[in-house]
């Protein structure tokens, strides 16, 4: 860096910044004379309240051989409908499952029971299962959007 | 950089220490005085009340919990669009940057004109690094830059504020 731009940084270090209005620091100071309230836990308690019924449903379906709650193939596990084979031939097996990641936001610093700083996220997902019928090729694709907090615990360097 | 203040020190010796710069700072990144402002509140009583016994320097805190403080804000008020689009022309919304004798009434209001005028992401290196007192590894950090690309940014807006001036200057 030249003289010359070395002497304008230095008058611009000298300009000092104006100063916030009173108004601002009557804010502040109103503010800060109530006790800091803990952060509602109330959106955690939520994500589980989708994540769980998902994840139920999801648990139901893989022990009914695959396929989903009121598919017409749940119908071929009736004893004296179909033999086994067959009932095997006409239902729908999972083929994959996928976690989406569609979108994430930084919540900011939040402090821990133990005082711990900790950054937590929020993440969405979109779920997605696919069952395939092996014989007639027919599938079916079910999306469950899910949310997901994570609290990562930090330290500032 | 400053040392940090002493713990036994009140929220107001800290504002009156710091408040200065992150509303500085707040205006790079936000529309009007008014919402810099709101922004600088959420951001230093988050500080104070959560950050203050955190190791490392308050000011790269202040302004990380600023900036995002800066970005909810216009994300939820929508207003990120205009924003990012907002004329550069003059000073936002007419209340001076900084403070100086009225004998340098000029030349500060010329400085503030020729800061409206110059890139934006070099801007805000600059009052990052000047005002600030950032580090080019602190800004880097901030910014999601490469300390190199910081330390750049800044030289050119050095040379791209002082040539504004000089043509200001120059055309009376």
């Amino acid at each position: 860096m030249d003289d010359d731009l070395q002497d304008f940084e230095a008058e611009l270090k000298a300009l000092q910044p104006a100063p916030p209005s009173r108004e601002l620091e009557a804010r502040l100071e109103r503010e800060l004379a109530v006790p800091a309230k803990r952060r509602p836990l109330a959106p955690i308690r939520w994500i589980w309240s989708v994540a769980l019924p998902a994840a139920a449903a999801i648990a139901l379906m893989s022990t009914q051989g695959g396929r989903p709650p009121g598919f017409p193939g749940s119908a071929a596990r009736a004893p004296g409908h179909h033999s086994a084979q067959a009932a095997a031939e006409t239902s729908l097996k999972p083929v994959a499952a996928e976690n989406v990641l569609v979108s994430t936001s930084d919540e900011g610093l939040v402090t821990l029971e133990d005082g711990t700083p900790a950054r937590r996220e929020r993440l969405q997902f979109v779920d997605t299962i696919t069952w395939r019928n092996p014989r007639s090729h027919a599938s079916l694709t079910w999306s469950v959007p899910r949310e997901e907090v994570r609290v990562v615990p930090i330290s500032f360097q | 950089m400053n040392s940090n203040p002493p713990e036994s020190y009140d929220w107001k010796t800290w504002f009156q220490l710091y408040g200065p710069k992150l509303l500085l700072c707040a205006r790079q990144w936000t529309r009007s005085l008014a919402d810099a402002e709101d922004v600088v509140q959420e951001a230093f009583v988050r500080y104070w009340r959560h950050q203050r016994g955190l190791p490392g320097e308050p000011m790269a805190l202040l302004v990380t919990s600023v900036r995002r403080a800066a970005f909810d804000l216009a994300r939820r008020d929508g207003r990120r669009v205009a924003r990012e689009e907002r004329s550069h022309d003059s000073p936002e919304d007419g209340f001076a940057l900084f403070q100086v004798p009225f004998e340098a009434d000029e030349r500060r209001t010329a400085i503030e004109g020729a800061l409206q005028r110059i890139p934006p992401e070099q801007r805000e290196v600059l009052v990052l690094k000047i005002w600030g007192e950032l580090t080019f590894d602190q800004i880097a950090t901030e910014l999601g830059l490469s300390p190199n690309t910081a330390a750049s940014r800044y030289r050119y807006a050095l040379a791209a504020l002082r040539q504004e001036l000089t043509a200001a200057d120059c055309h009376g």
